[in-house]
């Protein structure tokens, strides 16, 4: 049994190249959530006007939840299909194709971004995309920004299709065969993501885009929000697959057991892939214009969403007791002292599942339609996604990094004691900064807010002090902060380190209940495919119709914010100017 | 050094195996949130601040 690099170096490259764009996205996200945390908690006045803020605030959020995260995932797809077909991609070219668009895309949009921090450029004008992750109209961002993410998702697409394509072909070569776990869990996200991703390219591509080239007068905001939440729900497990994926596959493996049930497994990725697309509705509870029977629908499909990542807790805790207990562990909770909790990998991702355990809970709160006017648009939603996207997510990935950098590279992890320390970091900061977010919304301190201090009138807590909470938030961001810092160190100095021989094979244990086990039907995925689009057909079709209807397709007009066309302008006139005096 | 240690015991196939800890684990994580929402009715209803719904049945005065 051999490493991955050494049986697929080639392939090893591909998934290398995408992890470090995702670690650089993450040290550029993760240090704007620092300047965030201090400066909107009073502690250090970080921006000398308000306004920059905004530009922090989409930084942070569209380079960690759409770079760092699709970065990785990407990487970790390549790796599950080669790795479970046991064969190396169809056409590197191609690979390298997704690759290059991808990147072509991140760098469209970031730098529009990242523009947005300087107020007049020489010869352009004025570059900002200050719209945040949401890309909400009427805010308005410069047509680089959109145009970089189409094309971003046209890349991830395309890998898709890459997947797809190997699939295919093994397929051709192993007729009857079930399609191995990590296929399929590669498969089904991905068809969720097509699903999902229609969403968005219709808002970017019909709508928002021309408008930002001035081609659109106006648009309809609530369609486009519309269309957001149509693929901002599900991006959601566009995230959270790879990490449950991480946890079926490497958690077991690491506690010493095998996988308690394929079967399983399977049901919850196809339950993901029917039912993720038609809840998206439940971001929007308090949109006017929305009906609230559509709402309430929305809200149904919510809640039996809970029941996969439910799935998923009995499964994984049953493998890692399945690992415990061959190890030698005994009793009703002693089993939990034999598990391998120096390893940092286990205990990442341990952790992690056990913050994604609180966040189920607030998740539980948002998603009621009657409760969620609580807590909408206050400090409790980042308090809550920080646990979901932030942690479960996140520090599953970090911590898979410490298993896989090793496999990619043959190099030995730089200190496994820095590695534990940082994934404990993470946890401690990460109870702290979320925790009090958690509170502080319930007193009604809003989110996206530069400086939420206001003249008259101060928030009062019943438990505790504004003071108290701020003071967690900042420490806590700042231990997060500190965290990233320590796993980037851990990260290069693996890159850099010697050679070694002694890093264990790339291989998965056979799962306690197999395919054999598995019903056929759940392999059907033309079947699946099939459900999950009529769902989102009977979710969708009539709150679009109503929107429309109402607010007509380009809405019933207005202004847009910030007035970015001046580049264009500006182009043009010196396109014009260009041409007279030749 | 490599990262996965499996230092196995002894091995247990499917039927030797009963997840009792498991059991254990959720049914623990299923009390917590019982009382979490529990708790959450003091803050929706018992808390000082005007809330949608406490607004509605104080009729706006608080
Ligand atoms: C160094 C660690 C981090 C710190 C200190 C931090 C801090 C913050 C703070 C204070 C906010 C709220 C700002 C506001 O609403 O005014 C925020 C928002 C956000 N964070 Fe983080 N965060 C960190 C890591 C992460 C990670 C790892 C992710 C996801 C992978 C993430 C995703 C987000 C998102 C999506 C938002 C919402 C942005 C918006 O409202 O548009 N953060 N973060
Ligand atoms: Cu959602």
């Amino acid at each position: 049994m051999s490493t991955y690099v050494e049986r697929f170096p080639a392939e090893a490259k591909v998934i290398r190249s995408a992890f470090y764009v995702s670690f650089v996205s993450l040290a550029i996200g993760a240090l704007m959530g620092l300047l965030q945390t201090l400066h909107r908690t009073g502690v250090v006045e970080v921006f000398g006007e308000p306004g920059t803020y905004y530009t922090v605030l989409t930084t942070h959020g569209v380079f960690l939840v759409i770079a760092f995260t699709i970065w990785f995932l990407v990487g970790v797809f390549v790796w599950a299909v080669t790795t479970s077909l046991d064969r190396g991609v169809e056409n590197l070219r191609l690979t390298w194709g997704w690759y290059g668009l991808m990147s072509f895309g991140t760098a469209l949009a970031g730098i529009a971004i990242l523009a947005g921090f300087v107020d007049d450029w020489p010869v352009v004008g004025d570059i900002s995309a200050d719209v945040l992750f949401t890309f909400y109209a009427p805010l308005q961002a410069h047509p680089m920004f959109y145009l970089g993410l189409a094309i971003f998702i046209v890349g991830t697409w395309i890998a898709g299709a890459d997947w797809f394509r190997s699939w295919w072909v093994w397929k051709q070569e192993n007729p009857g065969e079930r399609i191995p776990l990590p296929t399929f869990m590669v498969l089904t996200t991905m068809l969720m993501w097509y699903i999902a991703t229609l969403g968005v390219a219709v808002a970017v591509l019909a709508f928002l885009l021309p408008w930002s080239l001035g081609l659109l007068e106006t648009v309809n905001p609530l369609l486009t929000r519309t269309l957001f939440w149509f693929f901002g729900h599900p991006v959601v497990y566009f995230w959270l697959m790879p990490a449950y994926m991480m946890w079926y596959l490497l958690l077991p493996k690491i506690s010493g057991g095998r996988l308690f049930s394929d079967p399983l497994a399977r049901v919850v990725f196809i339950l993901f892939l029917i039912l993720s697309v038609p809840t998206g509705i439940h971001h929007q509870y308090l949109d006017p214009g929305i009906s609230e029977g559509f709402k309430f629908i929305a809200m149904t499909n919510t809640m039996f969403l809970l029941l996969p990542s439910l799935l998923t807790a009995f499964t994984v805790v049953a493998s890692m007791e399945h690992g415990a207990r061959q190890r030698g562990g005994e009793g009703r909770f002693g089993w939990l002292k034999a598990l391998p909790w120096g390893n940092p990998t286990f205990t990442g991702m341990a952790l992690a599942g056990l913050m994604f355990a609180a966040g189920g809970f607030s998740g539980m709160i948002n998603a009621g339609m009657n409760i969620n006017y609580l807590v909408h648009n206050s400090f409790w939603v980042p308090g809550h996604f920080h646990l979901t996207v932030g942690t479960a997510v996140a520090l599953t990935f970090m911590a898979a990094t410490y298993w896989f950098l090793p496999q990619l590279t043959g190099r030995k992890l730089f200190s496994r004691p820095l590695a534990l320390v940082q994934v404990v970091l993470w946890f401690v900061g990460m109870t702290f900064m979320s925790n009090a977010m958690h509170r502080a919304g319930l007193l009604g301190i809003p989110r996206r807010t530069a400086e939420p201090w206001y003249d008259g009138f101060e928030f009062e807590a019943g438990v505790g002090s504004v003071g108290e909470l701020n003071i967690q938030i900042a420490l806590g961001g700042t231990l997060l902060t500190l965290s990233v810092a320590i796993f980037l160190v851990v990260v290069i100095g693996t890159a850099l380190n010697g050679k070694s021989s002694e890093i264990g094979a790339n291989a998965i244990p056979e799962p306690l209940s197999g395919p054999e086990d598995s019903p056929l039907v759940l392999d059907n995925l033309k079947l699946w495919t099939v459900i999950a689009i009529v769902l989102v057909v009977l979710a969708y079709t009539l709150p679009l119709a109503s929107i429309i209807d109402r607010g007509g397709l380009l809405g019933p007009g207005g202004r847009a914010f910030p007035m970015s066309l001046d580049t264009l302008v500006v182009l043009a006139q010196l396109a014009t100017e260009g041409a007279l005096s030749r | 050094m490599a990262l996965e240690e499996p230092q196995q015991k002894r091995q247990l196939g499917h039927d030797e195996f009963d997840p009792v800890g498991t059991l254990a684990l959720i049914g623990l994580y299923f009390l917590v949130l019982v009382a979490m929402w529990l708790f959450m009715y003091f803050v929706e209803f018992l808390g000082n601040d005007p809330t949608v719904v406490g607004s509605l049945v104080t009729g706006g005065v608080v």
